[in-house]
Formats: C-alpha cells, sequence, structure tokens
C-alpha cells in the first residue's frame, strides 16, 4: 500500500493548556475524513510519539466538521512554564502530528489526486518501517 | 432584524495593535474586545507587581490603542472591553482616567469589575474546609504529584476565571470602556452580545454562541488567516493582516474582518481556530456556559464572510476554574553553533563533553534537556534523522537546557559554554550573550465553588 504524510490531506492547529496539548485535524476534503479516521488512531499516535507524550490520548470526533481533537496528556516536557523544549508551548505538536505516515490504498490515492491535494516529497512512498 | 459586530483585538499580551486601530477606523463595529491574558500572564504581572506597585497590569491597552484611537471610539461609540487589567485593575483604570482627562474626554465612562484575585482569600477558603483539589482542564489529576499544600506559601497568583455577568452590568451602566482582571477570554465578547440581545443567564444555547464567537476572536490574527496550516501561502498580504469580527443576529452568527485589511476568512481558516485549545467538543466549560460543538457546521457565505451553525449549550459548571501561578525553580538556556562539515555530530560531541564536565563539577540538576535546533529541537523523537539527513545540513545548534530548584545548581553550566569555542570539536560559535537564570513558574490547575466568589462591577466617571 502507498504511503502519504498525514499533511497532504489533513490540516489543524495545536494548542496547550498547562501540560496538555490539543491537536485539532480536518479533512481537507470531506472525503478523505474516513481515512483519517481508520488511520489516525489514538493507539497509533500514542506509539507513534513514543516517550515525546507520556500520557493518554484521546480522540473526539465532530464529523460534521469532518474534524477531530487529540487531546495528549503529559505532552508537553512539563508545559509551558515548567517545559526545558525550545517549543514548551506545543506550537509544533500540529505538524509532528501531521509529518505521521498513513497508508492509503491505491484507489484512495486516485481519489486524493483526482480531488485536486497534492503530495509532499517523499523518499519512497512503498518502503515498509 | 438587529445586528451586532464585535472585532477581536489582541490575541495576547505583546500582540501587535494594527489590526485594532484598523478597525477602529475602517470597520463597522459597535464593540472591540482585547484579550491580553495568556496561562501564565497573571504571574508574569504579579511578579512585576511585587517589584513595583504600580505595575502588573497591560500598560499597552493604553499607551499603543487608547492614545491611537481611543478618542476616535468614544466619538464612534464604539466600546471597548479588555482584561488588560492583569493583576492591578485599579492601576489599569487610573491610567486610563489619566489618559482622559489629558484627551479632554469629560464624561467619559470607565467600567471595571473585581473580585477574580482571591489570593488573600486562600486562608480562609481552607480554614473553611476547601482543599482546593488539582485537576487539568480535562478533569483529571495533571500535576505530577504537586499538592495544594506543597505549593501555598510560594503562590505568585490565585484567580478565578470570572464569566460575563459583571462584564454585562458595566456596559449596561454604559461603560464606554471595560476593564477586568482575569475574565475568561470569551466572557469579554459575551457579555456585549448578551447585553445587546436580552439573553438570560440560563439561555444555554445562545451563551455558547456568544462564547464561540468570542472563542474565535480571542486570539486576533490567528482567526484571519495566521498560524494557518491549511495553505498559509494563500494568506493575503501578511504586512496588514486584518484581525475577525463577529457578527450576531438573533438567528445568525458570521465571522468576517475589516475591509482594506489583509488575511482571510474561509471555512479553513474558521475551523482551525473553532477546535483550538477545546479539549472535549461536547463538554467546553466556561464559567458561563457549557458549549457543545459537536453538530457545529461551519459554511462559506462569500468572500472573507462564513457561516458558523449548530452550537448548543448546557448548564453551567457550578465551580470556577482558578489559575494559581506559584514559584517553581529556575532554568537556563545554553547554545553554541556549528556548520558543515559534520554540523550535527559536532553539536552532539559538543554536548556529551560539556555534560561529562558538569558531572565532574557536581552539578545537581532536577532535569536536562538536550536537543539540536536545526535538526530536532521542534519535532524531537518524531524528526527526520535519517542518515541523509543529517549528512546534509548546513549548520545546527546545541542547545541544552538546565532546570534546578536551587538556582546556584542551575548556574553552574553557564561558564562552561563559551571555552567551547577553543576548547571544543572544530567550529563551535558562541552567540546571544552569556546565559542567565530564570525563574520557573508552574501553574497549579484548581478549581472552587461559585459561591466563594463576589465579583463586582464599578463604574468611573472622568
Amino acid at each position: 500500500m502507498p504511503r502519504i504524510f498525514l499533511y497532504d490531506i489533513a490540516h489543524g492547529r495545536s494548542g496547550d493548556k498547562g501540560d496538555t496539548s490539543n491537536v485539532c485535524v480536518f479533512a481537507r476534503k470531506p472525503e478523505v475524513y474516513k481515512i483519517i479516521l481508520r488511520e489516525v488512531t489514538p493507539e497509533k499516535l500514542k506509539s507513534y510519539f513514543g516517550d515525546m507524550v507520556r500520557g493518554d490520548i484521546t480522540r473526539y470526533e465532530v464529523e460534521s466538521l469532518s474534524g477531530m481533537n487529540f487531546v495528549m496528556h503529559h505532552a508537553l516536557g512539563g508545559g509551558a512554564t515548567m517545559s526545558l523544549r525550545l517549543d514548551s508551548l506545543g506550537k509544533s505538536m500540529g505538524s509532528a502530528v501531521m509529518r505521521m505516515k498513513i497508508k492509503v490504498s491505491d484507489d484512495e490515492l486516485k481519489g486524493i489526486l483526482a480531488n485536486g491535494m497534492k503530495l509532499m516529497p517523499f523518499e519512497d512512498p512503498y518502503e515498509e518501517d | 432584524m438587529k445586528k451586532i459586530a464585535i472585532g477581536g483585538g489582541q490575541g495576547f499580551w505583546g500582540d501587535s495593535p494594527d489590526a485594532a486601530i484598523h478597525m477602529i477606523r475602517k470597520a463597522d463595529i459597535q464593540y472591540l474586545a482585547c484579550d491580553y491574558l495568556a496561562e501564565l500572564t497573571l504571574s508574569i504581572m504579579a511578579r512585576q507587581k511585587i517589584k513595583d506597585p504600580s505595575k502588573g497590569f497591560a500598560p499597552d491597552f493604553v499607551t499603543r490603542l487608547l492614545k491611537e484611537v481611543g478618542r476616535e471610539a468614544f466619538e464612534k461609540k464604539i466600546r471597548l472591553i479588555t482584561n488588560a487589567g492583569g493583576m492591578n485593575v485599579q492601576g489599569c483604570v487610573d491610567s486610563i482616567k489619566s489618559w482622559a482627562e489629558r484627551e479632554k474626554l469629560s464624561g467619559y465612562k470607565i467600567g471595571y469589575v473585581t473580585g477574580d484575585d482571591i489570593k488573600e482569600k486562600i486562608p480562609k477558603l481552607i480554614s473553611d474546609g476547601w482543599e482546593f483539589p488539582s485537576m487539568d482542564t480535562a478533569g483529571s489529576d495533571d500535576t505530577n504529584g504537586v499538592s495544594f499544600e506543597k505549593i501555598k506559601d510560594k503562590i505568585y497568583n490565585c484567580n478565578a476565571y470570572i464569566g460575563h455577568e459583571q462584564i454585562q452590568k458595566c456596559i449596561a451602566d454604559g461603560a464606554d470602556t471595560v476593564i477586568t482582571g482575569r475574565a475568561a477570554d470569551s466572557a469579554l465578547f459575551l457579555a456585549p452580545f448578551a447585553h445587546e440581545f436580552g439573553w438570560a443567564d440560563d439561555d444555554w444555547d445562545n451563551l455558547a454562541r456568544g462564547i464561540m464567537a468570542g472563542h474565535l476572536l480571542e486570539c486576533g490574527g490567528q482567526g484571519a488567516g495566521g498560524n494557518f496550516m491549511y495553505d498559509w501561502r494563500s494568506v493575503p498580504d501578511m504586512v496588514h493582516l486584518g484581525f475577525p469580527i463577529a457578527e450576531l443576529t438573533e438567528d445568525s452568527f458570521e465571522i468576517t474582518k475589516a475591509p482594506d485589511c489583509g488575511g482571510l476568512i474561509t471555512e479553513q481558516s474558521v475551523k482551525e481556530q473553532f477546535l483550538y485549545e477545546v479539549l472535549d467538543p461536547s463538554n467546553y466549560y466556561t464559567p458561563d456556559v457549557n458549549v457543545d460543538l459537536s453538530h457545529a457546521t461551519i459554511t462559506q457565505k462569500g468572500e472573507n464572510r462564513v457561516s458558523v451553525a449548530g452550537i448548543r449549550g448546557k448548564k453551567r459548571p457550578d465551580t470556577i476554574k482558578l489559575c494559581v501561578g506559584y514559584h517553581k525553580g529556575w532554568k537556563t538556556v545554553s547554545m553554541l553553533s556549528f556548520a558543515w562539515p559534520d554540523a550535527y555530530e559536532k553539536a552532539q560531541y559538543c554536548s556529551e563533553v560539556i555534560m561529562k564536565k558538569m558531572k565532574e563539577r557536581g552539578m545537581k540538576a532536577d532535569d536536562v534537556h538536550i536537543s539540536f535546533i536545526g535538526l530536532d529541537a521542534l519535532h524531537l523523537g518524531v524528526a527526520d534523522k535519517s542518515p541523509e539527513t543529517i549528512a546534509r545540513l548546513n549548520e545546527c545548534v546545541m542547545r541544552i537546557a538546565v532546570f534546578s530548584e536551587d538556582k546556584n545548581e542551575c548556574a553552574k553550566i553557564i561558564p562552561e559554554i563559551s571555552p567551547m569555542q577553543l576548547n571544543g570539536p572544530q567550529g563551535a560559535s558562541f552567540f546571544g550573550g552569556r546565559a542567565h537564570v530564570q525563574e520557573v513558574m508552574a501553574l497549579y490547575p484548581t478549581v472552587i465553588p461559585r459561591e466563594a466568589l463576589r465579583v463586582e462591577s464599578h463604574i468611573l466617571t472622568v
């Protein structure tokens, strides 16, 4: 199966509440919302982030907006005030989610391209982890 | 049908006043609300006020906004609402009064709201049996084992997130400008809508609409094409980025912006701000209403005009969120830059040398974070660190951040950085001057019962 960046079919924004990172993710077109629901589960995100996110991850879906909120606990190295990270507010957590590689079928990939979405350059879309 | 338009003039303390000034001059609005307070801002203001009792608020509201367009706003009857009062509402009111006197605006009415700062009441609340339970905004424990007992002697500020009611009272009493301390950001925007449309304090669906109008405006430019992931290249004229305006009638809710400015209002720009920092979209808690966004719709209506619908409200919570800032310890950040060839390897090796030295010096750090700007300082573990990427790096900045509860321990690393230019791996370049030790303040998330607060409104006529 071909792999693409989540960014190719989604957009969003990250914010912070203490040590909790909140990343909202929206489908670039309603047609690809179901791909995001299938590919970006809280479990996959948790394993993707590893020790960057130490707490639970919850996904809240808002179908009427083709969107969802990911709430990630203990995700900012202590949060705004205490974090030693360069990005203590997690402003780049949104793009960190977006650079996750997701699997799409050949038909889905055709649909994505036919719908006008563009793919970011990628070393080898068929390469496995 | 009656239509009320409110502009969002400020996203945080330090934001540019340009868009707010432009809105007063060019936009068809009846109110402009300005949010100056982020989570930590009050702790910073509290520290300033300890050093100088005349400080502790956002003077920019007067020196950068009122000075420029305060008179024009008054003449056009555009009323201003802001939480610029921070930790010193009275100081902010005095500063506005002096300005209005200098401008000879006799009859200028300054409304202000007190009662959010409850630091003095803590001993009484404790003796009354209130335990200040630790909870984050999602309701679970998020304090890494810190209890209120451990921090109560190190508190800088303790402020309640107050709702719209007393702000609305100031507006009803004819205030030209309303000043608050820690009002919830969105309450600044809900208050004028509730006043104009006569919404009751339990008209949950309408209160929820007013709150979401505020939510879409309270981050300023971020609601109009700033920080826009969908297509940042498509945002027109970022030099003169406009801020969003919410227009409400009894049965419609639209977001737009002022004429003759940059930025954009599209379905996607509104969406990105809509769920920003909302956590659970079915239960977005504010002091005024528990908002349910889970069936909301966002639809493009025209150029730079978007319609929002389907927002519902539920009964407001019985407790009020508190913002408690306390002294946590000290930190220092040191950096050195390296160029091709082997930029990353040299930076990485240099950090190892420094940390071994610090071990020999016996530095007792409670936490150390090492990252490499240009490679992984932002995306950390999910950054692309393939050998090909590393080999191609033109340059790389070593960054070592140290936290300690003991200021002296933290300071030990500072003199060890610049010598690496002569004593370390090839090409280390020291920049920005010697690092400083900075105080670390932390937030303790908790709530108190609504009845424990006494929030009051006041009017001062110049």
